[in-house]
């Protein structure tokens, strides 16, 4: 029974997703109450379910709930095989995404009233949940890798949601080149697993139960694909050198950044090393450098945050900070305190995010209470800092800690003067317009594109 | 044997008659005259003539049919470059007929048959005439000519079964050349803004890797080669569609000056699009997704250092396809942008098949996987048996390909 919850649980958004599309394809596109109203009944169920699955499970005294449908394609050498999993690292964050999902959910319904988005925001966010699920619950990491993308790409769909202003869609974009060159660490992680570990199932890389699990890769081999998975984790919760997308991913709608940015997306790549905790554990240089990317990421966030003119970044470099301080922790082998700390900061930054637009209001609300405004705390500790160098503080937190200066210097221009230098050598045959003259850009559109 | 219908000509016939039929639904009134008819109805018929041929001669004649219509374009960079593969093919298969196995008769034709694939594919050096042909008005004849991937099945049916002595070494070269090519025009790619120049890159950069797995040794690598070809054709002919039938209700798609926002009028045709490009590069749940994860473990097995360019030739592509998913369908739609019709039941029904093909795919792979599971096998049998040992290859040309070899 707790093996068909759990997949009940994983299944309910990918099946919603599918049941709404499939509609839509036909000609019918639901109505705000209907979809509303579904969108309560699956996640009140879930959630339902997941409390119930929880407390069987305690009751029981059982480490883990493990439901496999065998491979799922079995090629050669290569298996893939198709487990959910519940364990103790597992199932705090399928409740937690279930319940801040159906929040969201329940908030958007009046947050995005009458948007012409509305019924495209419920399908990604559904897709989402699912992506989100399966990466929590994946048994194998190559099943975990299709979770990971899935929601990589409703991310990126959702930064672009309101995209009459050209800055989402371009912030999107920018978003998933860095998710897309990210994950190929995760990509040559998984496949390094399979090699050294023959397997890249969870039960078998690493036996036991979280976690106390233990794994026979170890030396260098631990270090390398440690350090491909952290690649994969510090593109996904915008740690340095990547932190440059977090404010970008700002762009999109209130209920989709808490849900993202604030409680779910971004914590993925936190949990991806909690899972792979073991192969840190053997791993003493990959998991000081898990430390020193998390530390410097940290001093950034709580930098840049100060620094922030609008709500939104500046909560987003808050969270930024929290994950640098996850990262540490599990860098320096603290794997509970992380969950913890993990679960406590994505729910007090989803109330954070969706307070956001109300948070004038709020502030004129407490001054209203307390009698006048409240003095600013914090900057007595300003005061210890030489001033010259509260200057340069206050520079590198306006500029971001430059590191999507230098992205954009080592890694985006090379490549695009690469590019362009490769397309002059390049045979020039025909003008890319059909065959057809190329239209002369009217001078609005030179503008445009100028701009 | 003139014809040899075995698992995997139907399948591939099956395939490509589907696909032929999803490309006729969608082609517009504008590219259904009798000409183009007649054209895309001679590559169809080359193609499967190609695929069900039982010697290299009839294999030949199919290959040359698919050439004929192209001589009706005025382009000249690919009436040469496929003639010559013609050409290249003929000198193959006179050679093959006169000379014995393992005579230097058989290593020419072998090489003329690497360099009539490298021609057919658009591989590095010779992929400029895929630019210039994504030039022409009739993608509809381009889609069916590029998505039969004759030049991967030539190596399949005939290169490695018959050449076995040489195979190998010359399968090394190709592999490496698609690779390269695979990265260079994704590389090309990200600079480029016209997009119908970054349809051709693309495709070309995702139909290259189907030749980089086939060459692996390792069964993995070859089904995803194998399953890639499908990916390849059914997606790249949903983008291809859905971009010729924007072109013909909008002038401003062929050199857009920002983002046109055509997902406001025709949000179905832009979830088409969005599908087929994500499940080109790898979108789970969708066979791409599945194909690539093989692709990739081969090719890295194969090529520790090269093999990489693989993914990263996927993740530059990646950024491609979104960028020109948003430049046709995100965005505000501009006033000079006119009011333009979503898919009309045919497209749409005809789509849907084209999609249901990458999705189903994706969620059940085992079916696509058993179905290329015999040419996988034997293949990679082939080649592992050829680096240990060289036998008379003739007794393999009847009937290698009906059974899984045992493993």
């Amino acid at each position: 029974m707790q093996e068909l919850v759990l997949v009940g649980i994983v299944a309910a958004p990918g099946l919603t997703f599918l049941l709404l599309a499939f509609v839509w394809l036909l000609g019918w596109t639901p109505r705000e109450r209907v979809v509303a109203r579904v969108t309560a009944t699956v996640y009140s169920l879930m959630a339902a379910s997941g409390i119930w699955l929880i407390s069987m499970m305690i009751r029981d005294s059982a480490e883990a709930t493990r439901v496999s449908f065998g491979d799922w394609l079995a090629v050669g050498e290569y298996h893939f095989s198709l487990e959910l999993a519940g364990d103790h690292l597992s199932l705090p964050l399928v409740l937690l995404t279930v319940v801040l999902v159906g929040l969201v959910g329940s908030f958007s319904v009046r947050y995005l009233h009458r948007d012409r988005g509305f019924f495209r925001f419920f399908l990604l966010m559904n897709l989402f949940a699912f992506g989100a699920l399966l990466v929590f619950t994946a048994g194998s990491f190559d099943l975990l890798l299709g979770g990971w993308e899935l929601v990589g790409i409703t991310s990126v769909l959702l930064i672009a949601f309101f995209d009459e202003r050209r800055e989402p869609v371009r912030n999107a974009i920018r978003v998933f080149s860095m998710y897309r060159i990210a994950d190929l660490g995760l990509l040559l992680g998984i496949f390094f697993m399979h090699k050294l570990g023959h397997s890249a199932r969870v039960a078998d890389l690493f036996p036991g139960q979280w976690p106390n699990q233990s794994t026979n890769i170890a030396g260098w081999s631990a270090t390398l694909v440690g350090l491909l998975l952290l690649f994969a984790a510090a593109g996904k919760s915008a740690q340095v050198p990547f932190s440059g997308w977090l404010p970008r991913a700002m762009e999109g709608p209130t209920p989709s950044s808490a849900i993202f940015y604030g409680a779910i997306s971004v914590h993925m790549g936190a949990y991806l090393l909690l899972r792979a905790e073991p192969l840190l554990a053997n791993a003493p240089w990959a998991a000081a450098a898990v430390v020193a990317i998390g530390g410097g990421t940290a001093l950034l966030g709580t930098l840049a945050h100060r620094a922030s003119s609008d709500a939104k970044t500046s909560l987003a470099y808050a969270a930024m900070a929290q994950l640098g301080i996850i990262f540490v922790e599990i860098g320096l082998g603290y794997p509970t305190l992380a969950l913890t700390h993990l679960c406590g900061h994505a729910v007090v930054r989803t109330l954070q995010f969706l307070r956001a637009p109300s948070m004038l209001h709020d502030f004129h609300r407490v001054h209203t209470a307390a009698g006048g405004h409240l003095a600013p705390t914090g900057a007595h500790y300003h005061h210890v800092l030489p001033e010259g160098f509260r200057v340069w503080l206050y520079r590198v937190a306006l500029e971001r800690g430059f590191y999507d200066a230098l992205l954009d210097r080592l890694v985006a221009q090379p490549a695009m003067r690469l590019s362009r230098w490769l397309a002059s050598f390049e045979p020039k045959i025909g003008n890319g317009h059909g065959g057809r003259p190329a239209p002369a850009p009217a001078t609005s559109r030179v503008k445009e594109i100028e701009g | 044997m003139l014809l040899q219908l075995d698992s995997l000509a139907w399948i591939s016939i099956s395939a490509y008659l589907v696909l032929a039929l999803i490309t006729f639904a969608c082609a517009p009134k504008r590219d259904s005259g009798p000409s183009q008819v007649r054209g895309a109805l001679l590559i169809v018929l080359g193609s499967v003539l190609a695929y069900a041929a039982g010697s290299l001669w009839l294999f030949f004649a199919g290959w040359a049919l698919t050439i004929v219509p192209v001589w009706m374009e005025d382009r000249t960079a690919p009436k040469v470059m496929l003639t010559a593969s013609g050409l290249s093919l003929f000198v193959a298969v006179l050679l093959h007929s006169a000379g014995e196995p393992g005579s230097t008769e058989h290593r020419i034709a072998f090489w003329a048959i690497t360099l009539a694939v490298l021609l057919r594919k658009g591989i590095v050096p010779f992929h400029f005439w895929v630019n210039e042909a994504f030039e022409s008005p009739r993608l509809g004849l381009l889609n069916l000519l590029f998505n039969a991937h004759l030049g991967g099945y030539l190596m399949i049916r005939f290169g490695v079964p018959l050449f076995r002595e040489v195979a190998s070494e010359a399968l090394s070269l190709l592999g490496i050349l698609a690779i390269l090519t695979a990265v260079y025009m994704a590389l090309l790619a990200i600079s480029e803004r016209r997009p119908r120049r970054i349809l051709a890159l693309l495709c070309t950069s995702q139909a290259s890797f189907i030749l980089a797995g086939l060459e692996n040794r390792n069964v993995e690598g070859i089904m995803g080669a194998l399953l890639h070809w499908w990916v390849v054709a059914f997606a790249t002919t949903v983008v291809i569609s859905i971009y010729r039938a924007l072109e013909l209700r909008s002038t401003e798609v062929e050199s857009p000056a920002g983002f046109l926002g055509f997902a406001y009028h025709a949000p179905r045709l832009a979830v088409f699009f969005a599908v087929a490009g994500l499940a080109l590069v790898g979108m789970p749940g969708t066979l791409g997704f599945v194909a690539e994860d093989l692709l990739f473990h081969g090719s890295i097995e194969s090529h520790p250092l090269l093999g990489i360019g693989l993914p990263l030739a996927t993740a530059l592509n990646a950024i491609t396809v979104l960028r020109l998913f948003a430049t046709l369908f995100l965005g505000r739609r501009g006033s000079h942008v006119p009011h333009i019709l979503d898919a009309r039941p045919r497209e749409r029904w005809a789509l849907t098949a084209a999609v249901l093909v990458l999705v189903a795919g994706g969620v059940a792979p085992a079916l696509p996987a058993a179905l290329r599971s015999a040419p996988a096998h034997t293949l990679s049998g082939l080649l592992a048996k050829e680096e240990k040992e060289v036998r008379p290859p003739q007794s393999l040309h009847t009937s290698i390909w009906r059974q899984p070899a045992a493993r």
